[in-house]
This record gives C-alpha cells, structure tokens and sequence, in this order.
C-alpha cells in the first residue's frame, strides 16, 4: 500500500515538473517581449550575459507606439474585424457542422469533402483573384473586405462536425420523440452540451483573424482602416529598423485584447462542463 | 449512453461506426433542413472561396503578371512543375518540417493536455492553460522576430546559455541540418497551445462515469488512458492529425522571417516558394500552376486519413 | 483590361450576384482622378515618416498649384518587394494611378513591363528642369536612365558607406579609418576590433558584419571595389561567377572563418548589435540615422568602403515617375519637379531629432546637412562619394531584380554558411541568373 503511495507521489511530482517546464520554456521569449516594452535602452536588451537595470524601466515605449500610429484606431478595426468574424462563424460553423454531424442528405459526403479540400489552397495564391473579387464588389479599402473572407470556415465547419459526432445520439432520439424539430434539437439539445468545442472555436477565430496580416496588407491602403498586426509592420518601418523596446511595447498592447478573450473563454469552458448533461 | 450507465462497460477500442448508423430505425432524409443550417456557409464559401480558387485554376493556364495582357499558355505552366529542378527539394524539405511539426503537435500535444486534467487549484490550472496558448495569441512574424535574435549563432541568447554548458556555437539559422530544426521548434512552440486546447476540449468530453466505473473497476491509470480516454479522444486526434498536417504543411511565417527558406533551399515550404513566384517574379500563372498541384497533393494526403480513421476513429 | 482578367471579372461579376445586396453596404470607392487638375500618388507606407512625409509634399503642392487635386494612396508593404507586389495587384484591378513612388531597383521592372512615361521631353523642353538637373549628380540621372528613356527625376537616394561604432574604436585604440584605406587596413582593423568582452572563451565583439538579407548594403561594395559586377553593363547578362565577384566573394567568407565577423544576419538585427557595440563597423546608407538619432545613440561616424583593385561608390535613389496611365502627365511632371523643389528636400535633410532618412538629391541642400548639425560628423562624405569619386554604373538591377536578388542571396547563404565553395556556389548562382537576367 505504501509503495502505491510512493508511486503516486513520484508521478504527481513527474507530472507537475513536466508542466512546470513546459510553461518556463513556453512563455520564457515573452517575458523578454514585455522586458523590451519597458525598457529605456535598445542596446542593453541584447547584452550578453543578459543585464537588467531597474533605473532602465520606463513606460515612454508606449507613448510612442501612440504617438507613431495610429494605435487606437487600429486597435477598434481590429476588435470589428475579429469580433464580427468570430461571431459570424460561431453560427456558420456550428449550423453547418450540426448538418454534417446529424443529419442525413444527398449529397453530404462530396460536400464534406470539398469543405475539407477548400483548406488546402493557401491563402497566398488566392489573394490576387480574392482581391480581384473584392475589387469587382467595390469592396476593397473597407472593413468588409478583412471580414468577409473570413465567415466560411472549413476549420470551424470540421471542429464542431467533430464534436458533435462524439455527442451521445439518443439525447437528440429524445428531443425528437418530444416532438422537436431540427433547429429546436440543434438549439436546446446540441447547442448547450457544446460549450467548451464553440468556446475553443470562438478562442481560435478571435486569434486567427486578430494576428491576420496578409489580407489588409493586400485590401486595404487607408491607414485609417488598417489592423494592429499592420500597425506592427509600421511600427517595424522601413526595412524593420524601428526602435526594438517601440515594437515590443506595440506587441505587448496587441496581445492584452487576446488574453480577456482566452480568460472569459476559458471560464466558460469550465463552468459548461459544469453545469452540462454530459456530467451524468 | 444508457448502455453505459447500467453496465459500466468500457467501449472498445476499434468500433467502426458510421455516424448515420446510430439511427437506423428510420431512414429518412433531411434535405431541406441540411439546406437551411449550410446557406449561410454555402454563400460565403461560394463567393469567398470557390470564386478565387477557380481563379487560381484558371491563372494556372496563362502567362500573367499582373500588368502584362495575359497570355493563354495551356499547359504550360505545368509542364515547367517537371522541369523545376528546385521544387522536388523545397517539397522535401516542406515535408520534413512539416511532419515533424504534425509529431510534435500530436504527441506532445496530449501529453500536456492529459498532463492538465491531474488534480489541481483551478488558478493554477488556469495559468498553464494559458502559458501554453501565449505563443499562439501572437502573429507569427513578430514572434519570429524574437526568436531570430535568440538563435543567432554567435550573438544569440540561446548559443550564451549553451556556451555555460560548454556546447559550442551551433548554427540555428544558417546551416542546412539547423535550420529546419529551428522552424520546426518555432512553429511546434507558437502550434502547440492550440492543439492542446482542442484536447482540452475533447478530454471535457469524455463522460466522467466512464472513467468512474474503470477506476471502479480498478483499471490503472496507465489502462484507463488506452481503453478509455484514447479511444473515446480518437475523434479529436484524427481532427488534429488532419488540421496540423494541413496547417504545417502550410507554414509560410516562420522560415521567411528566420531563415528566408535558406541555407538554399534547406528550411524552404511549398508556400513561400510560391510566394516568391507570384509577388517576387510576379509570374502568377506558375504560382498558380503550384498551389493547384499542390492543393492535389493534400487532398490526397487528407483524403487517405480519412480512409485510415475508419479504422481507428471511434464514434459512440 | 486584358483578355484572362476580363474573363476572370465575369466569373467574379457571377459569383458577385450571389452577394450582390452585400455591395450595397459598401463605401463608394471615388475611382481614381476624375477632374481635370488631379492626381492620385501611390506610395510605399513603410511607416509613420513616409505618411508624414507624402501628406506634407501634397499639402505644399496643392497650396502652390491652386485649383488641383492630389489624393494619396498610401500602399503597405514589408520592403519594396511586398510594396511592388501589392502597387501590382491594385493596377491589375483597374486602378490607374498618375505617380508612383519607385526604387532605383525597380526601374528597370516599370520600363519594361511599360508602365512609366519617360521624362526625356520635359527635361529638354521645360527650362526649370535644366536648373534642377545641374544640381543633381550625373550618377544619380544616369542610375535611372533605362535604354536612353530617363525614368524619373530622384528626389532621394542612398550610398553605401561604411558605419563604425567610435565608442568601440576608442576602447580598442583603433584610429578612425581614413578614405583611402584598403582591403588589407579593413581586415587588420576588423581584427583588433574583435575581442571577448565578457571572459568565456568566445569572441562577443566582432569587428565587421554586412546584412544578408539585401544585396546593396552586402556584397555589392565589396563587388565593384573588387572591379566586377553582377551583369554586364547592359544588365542583359548575368557575371556572377566572374574573377572579380569570386574575390569578394571570398574576401567576405574569409572573414567569417577568421572569426572577425558573425554569421551574417538580416539588416535590422545588424543595426541593434552596433548599438550596443557588438559589431563594430557594418554597410548601409543613410536610413540607419533615422534609427540611432531618436533612440539617442550618436557614437557613430561613416567613412567609404575600403578600396580593393579599384574604388567606386554603389548608391541607389527614389523617385516619382509618371505612370503611362495618367490623364494629367503634365501636372504629374510638376508633381515630380516639386518633389525635388527645395522646399521639399529640405524634408531629406531633417534636423538632428527628426532626421530625415536618406541624401536629398539636389547638392546644395544635401551639402546644408553638416551645417544643420545632422550627425555624423562625416556627414559630406554622402553627397562627396558621388560627386567626388566613380560610381558603378548601370545599377546590376533587371527587370526582374526580386527573383535576381533572391537567387543571389540564396546561394550565397550556402557559401557564408561553408556548405558550398565559393567557386562551386557563384557557378551555380550564374547558372540560375543566365535565364533571369536577360533582355
């Protein structure tokens, strides 16, 4: 019994000094990001061994993030951008993804296939004939052409298709047997035992499109519309020379927005779980 | 799940089921429905997606660069894939890297994941969570940006703290066998939060009487991963198995900012070789030409996972 | 519009109708320049500076020409490549700007995919233009003259020099090179600039590093000091693999193995490591200025390259050319003269917080400089090294200079990285140019 013990012990020590680790050398390069964003001189980040002088801290980095873009501006394109996009496919993909788990129709399995296939052009070739559509829709140079792209997901579409394929059929036999039709299954049976899937989507759609940078790179030249992740580029400037401790207090302002998303999120995959039929 | 809850019974591990089998007293269909919950994706993707990649389809048959008139050429363009002599080696390189990051994502994906469902203060749950997903909150560039300056061979932060251990300087970015390593660690370390988010929610999944009855039944923990936890995750694997493969497959960021594809052609992909032809030579019928083919071999690719998950995937 | 795109624009009108009340939602782009006095400009936005910069010439140009338009178009790009790309995909989709902001590597791509107007008449025919060339180097006409057509006046340009940390040199005890120092003074001098600061065994200081990720500022100096060139003085064929260039070629990887200079990286980590005094000396123009002034670094000097077989200054410039496209080319002309006006390059010149990034092109006010107190001290050389010594001309940038540089650099990455003899890696370079550099 003793030795069970011991056993249990060693693994709960194993197993916390793997995760331990794991987050040291994960989240160490940020640490030197927001060392960056509040540090006075650009030389000493890059001091060998690494030197740290307290009377260096300074917040002035982020000052003059403001002062060189437009950062507040950018900062509420890019909460448009990715809010609506996100919203946008919570429903698209969890409607679409409910179709290809459960239900029965012609055709399903080649349409399945080609919202899978439609994952495999990259985004680079496309952009030109993209471009050429939003051009045609007199819709380049506005917020629409950063969102629209972005509200089919085959990614979404197959994530939640996933998940509701692992859900237990007979909860949707008694929703049926109570006279329930689809949208009905799909709202009150489907819908709340999903939580922590269209949470995980909402987490990824946010940050996917935060952090996009080809597409206004490419459909937008007012800077006036652009996103944080140009901002970036900007603030790099020309031939990325920009002062270092600027970039990083930029990067640092642009990761914050992400995190309220990840923490509220991740509450919510919690509490889900709790409160779910999935609990038995 | 009744079944489950009587009995206590462990599902095998390799049942192969159909999704549609689990209800086969009737034998309707729901056309209309399936219409009306797949509009709103089928318009966007018609308009967003379709439209593009037939333009794609059709550049890949001309002579274009963007200001010339465009000239039809047939099939030109693919016949030039036969006689790159550059693109077996850049689709190898992409390959190495690419499977390696699948691994990485896959494997310690899980481990990591299943690491965080031991017993534990939500607050401290809650903060490796979000260690783990740090990285991938980041674009890509920037974040390669850091992570050039800490592999530099011989001014890098990295090479410092090898050098106290008496390693010497290894080239991270400039040699052919370094190279490839460091995309591979850079974009298995952005990556990998997001596949163990996935995890997460896959392993929230998992009804908890059935890892009740197993413990009841006095299962270790050991056993009660692979009869449990495995087969009923083998949905959310075979999910990740296809989207890493896609997405690394992709990778496009990384080694332009790190190694700009180089030594050669050493940590060069697919995509950022066809980058360089359409907006570094503007020839966009060639680029196109790549990313068809290339589009090709993916489906391929996917289309024999999916294949092989029949065999292992278990649905309920 | 040409014969695939007017096709392509029908499939996309179908797919269009799908979404066709989406449209409706749309801002209503103004098109471009519809009255008879405006022009629309496209210029790189490579950051806050060039924003500034092209509001304050356009503001000054409409204010003296009374009655015009001009609406600026600000296009983003990472570097010139991703600017060009993207100026591409806006002209493929109809949009017909008047005046486009080029590098002196781009000329040859505009002249021959036919997109600028040359400016040869108006430099013969308006009597202010014969004021305003006589104040330019020759170097700087000649560098973006493409088979006889001028392409555009530079309103501002690069040399590159060489950038030496002085706070190093003085806690080495290296005197400050002179202009006429050598290849062999460069390479005794890199030496004794390369130490172990910090005491584990390894050199932390190194005492050269040029960027790898750009041909002007990497090997291109130490080419034509060397007597070579990439191309031939036509730029129709390519000389990689020439004497000269295996020189410097070797020249530079010698460093490398001797330990006096890093493997290389990309320009902007060079910048931070002479900063901080971790590489002592490296090439460039004058765009580092606009980084170390306002981070307050100022111990810096320039000085040239060293001389090899020969000596000759490789600069390259920017301008406004006319875009063929245009409605109003004579205004867009005076849109070009206006850009190099005094009062517009005074905007080059800066001032020692607000410096401007590169060397006016008219000699008078790139010789104002020193007086403003602009650092470095040295600060006549950018303008001297024009006018006062040979430059390398043509400029070894084809029309297709994105995939030439990118083939350069590729193979010179295996040769600095000592996977490929220096012999074995130009033959294979000149072996991929010969069909990308042709006329």
């Amino acid at each position: 019994m003793d030795l069970l013990r011991v056993s249990r012990i060693l693994s709960r020590v194993a197993t916390f000094t793997i995760l331990v680790i794991a987050a040291l050398a994960i989240t160490a390069p940020f640490l030197w990001i927001f060392r960056g964003a509040f540090s006075g001189s650009d030389a000493e980040l890059y001091r060998l061994p690494p030197t740290f002088d307290p009377d260096n801290l300074t917040t002035a980095n982020f000052g003059k993030v403001t002062d060189q873009v437009p950062y507040f501006r950018f900062f509420l394109n890019s909460i448009i951008v990715s809010t609506t996009i996100t919203l946008a496919q919570l429903v698209t993909c969890s409607t679409a993804g409910y179709a290809f788990a459960r239900l029965r129709f012609r055709g399903k399995g080649v349409l399945f296939a080609v919202v899978i296939g439609s994952l495999m052009i990259p985004i680079q070739v496309t952009i030109v004939p993209l471009f050429l559509v939003m051009s045609k829709l007199q819709l380049t140079n506005t917020l629409w052409a950063l969102i629209l792209p972005g509200i089919f997901s085959a990614f979404g579409i197959f994530l939640l298709r996933q998940h509701f394929l692992a859900l237990p059929f007979e909860l949707e036999e008694a929703a049926k047997l109570d006279g329930a039709g689809h949208l009905r299954t799909f709202l009150r049976v489907i819908l709340p035992l999903s939580g922590p899937s269209i949470a995980t989507l909402g987490i990824l759609c946010f940050t996917y499109w935060w952090n996009d940078l080809l597409l206004p790179l490419v459909m937008i030249s007012d800077t006036e519309r652009q996103t944080l992740p140009v901002g970036l580029v900007l603030l790099a400037g020309r031939f990325s020379t920009g002062s270092l401790g600027t970039i990083a207090a930029g990067i640092a302002m642009a990761i914050v927005p992400v995190l309220v998303v990840f923490i509220v999120a991740q509450r919510y995959i919690v509490q889900s779980i709790a409160s779910s039929g999935l609990k038995l | 799940m009744a079944d489950l809850m009587t009995t206590g019974t462990i599902p095998p591990a390799a049942v192969v089921t159909d999704p549609g089998r689990g209800v086969p007293r009737r034998k309707r269909r729901d056309g209309l429905a399936a219409l009306g919950f797949l509009s709103p994706s089928i318009v966007t993707f018609l308009v967003f997606v379709l439209a593009p990649t037939a333009g794609v389809l059709y550049l890949s048959f001309y002579d274009w660069n963007l200001l010339s008139d465009g000239e039809f050429v047939g099939l030109a363009n693919f016949d030039r894939l036969v006689h790159d002599e550059r693109l077996l080696g850049v689709y190898g390189s992409t390959t190495y890297m690419a499977l390696a990051i699948l691994a990485v994502n896959v494997v310690f994906g899980l481990l990591l994941a299943v690491l965080l469902e031991t017993r534990m203060p939500r607050w401290l749950r809650g903060f490796f969570r979000l260690s783990f997903l740090f990285p991938f909150v980041v674009s890509a560039s920037a974040v390669a940006l850091i992570w050039r300056f800490l592999l530099n061979k011989d001014l890098g932060l990295v090479n410092y703290l090898l050098g106290l251990a008496g390693v010497d300087r290894i080239d991270w970015l400039g040699s052919s066998a370094f190279a490839p390593v460091s995309v591979i660690v850079v974009n298995s370390w952005k990556t990998i939060g997001f596949s163990i988010l996935v995890y997460i929610a896959g392993l929230q999944a998992i009804p908890d009487a059935l890892k009740e009855a197993a413990i009841v039944d006095g299962a270790n923990a050991w056993t009660r991963f692979w009869r449990i936890t495995f087969p009923m995750l083998s949905p959310t694997i075979f999910f990740l198995v296809v989207i890493n493969t896609i997405n690394s497959f992709q990778i496009f960021a990384e080694p332009r900012v790190l190694t700009q594809g180089g030594p050669g052609d050493a940590s060069r992909t697919i995509v950022e070789y066809l980058y360089d032809r359409a907006f570094g030579d503007f020839d966009l019928g060639y680029a196109s030409a790549i990313g068809i083919t290339f589009m090709l071999v993916l489906i391929v690719l996917t289309a024999i996972q999916f294949r092989l998950s029949r065999r292992w995937t278990f649905y309920e | 519009m040409n014969t695939p795109l007017r096709k392509f624009a029908l499939l996309c009108a179908t797919a269009a109708l799908a979404v066709s009340p989406l449209a409706g939602c749309s801002n209503d782009d103004p098109g471009a320049s519809g009255g008879d006095k405006s022009l629309e400009i496209v210029y790189w936005n490579y950051g806050p500076a060039a924003e500034s910069g092209n509001k304050a010439t356009a503001d000054a140009f409409m204010a003296a020409h009374a009655g015009t338009k001009v609406t600026l178009t600000p296009v983003t790009g990472e570097n010139w490549g991703t600017y060009y790309a993207n100026v591409a995909t806006l002209i493929a989709s109809g949009k017909r700007p008047d005046v486009m902001v080029i590098s002196g590597e781009g000329a040859q791509f505009v002249h021959a995919n036919k997109l600028v107007q040359p400016i040869n008449k108006y430099l013969e025919s308006d009597a202010e233009a014969k004021t305003l060339t006589g104040d330019i180097a020759k170097g700087l006409i000649d560098g973006f003259t493409v088979k006889g057509d001028v392409v555009t006046l530079t309103y501002g340009w690069n040399d590159m020099v060489v950038y030496y940390n002085t706070d190093v040199f003085k806690q080495a005890g290296v005197e400050p090179p002179k202009a006429d120092w050598t290849w062999a003074d460069f390479e005794a001098t890199a030496k004794k600039l390369t130490a172990d600061t910090n005491g584990d065994g390894k050199p932390d200081r190194y005492g050269f590093t040029w960027a790898s990720n750009e041909i002007f500022p990497g090997i291109m100096p130490w080419v034509a000091n060397a007597g070579g060139n990439l191309t031939s003085d036509d730029v129709c064929k390519a000389t990689a693999d020439s004497p000269q260039v295996n020189k410097a070629v070797s020249f530079l990887r010698n460093l490398i193995t001797e330990g006096v200079a890093p493997a290389p990286m990309p320009m902007s980590d060079v910048f931070t490591r002479f900063q901080n005094g971790q590489v002592a000396m490296f090439g460039a123009g004058r765009w580092p200025i606009a980084t170390f002034l306002p981070a307050g670094f100022k111990a810096f000097d320039i000085q040239l390259y060293p001389k090899g077989d020969t000596y000759k200054t490789v600069f390259g410039g920017a301008g406004y050319p006319i875009l063929k496209s245009s409605k109003n080319p004579d205004l867009a002309w005076e849109y070009q003269k206006f850009t190099v006006s005094e009062e517009i390059e005074k905007q080059y010149v800066g001032t020692p917080d607000k410096p401007g990034d590169s060397i006016p092109s008219r000699r008078s006010l790139a010789q104002t400089i020193s007086k403003v107190g602009v650092p470095p001290a040295n600060s006549d050389l950018y303008y001297d090294s024009i006018d006062k010594y040979p430059t390398l001309v043509p400029y070894p940038a084809p029309a297709k200079y994105s995939a030439f540089e990118s083939t350069v650099l590729r193979h010179l990455q295996l040769i600095f990285a000592g996977e490929a003899s220096v012999a074995d890696g130009l033959k294979n370079m000149q072996g991929e140019l010969s069909s990308i550099v042709t006329c």
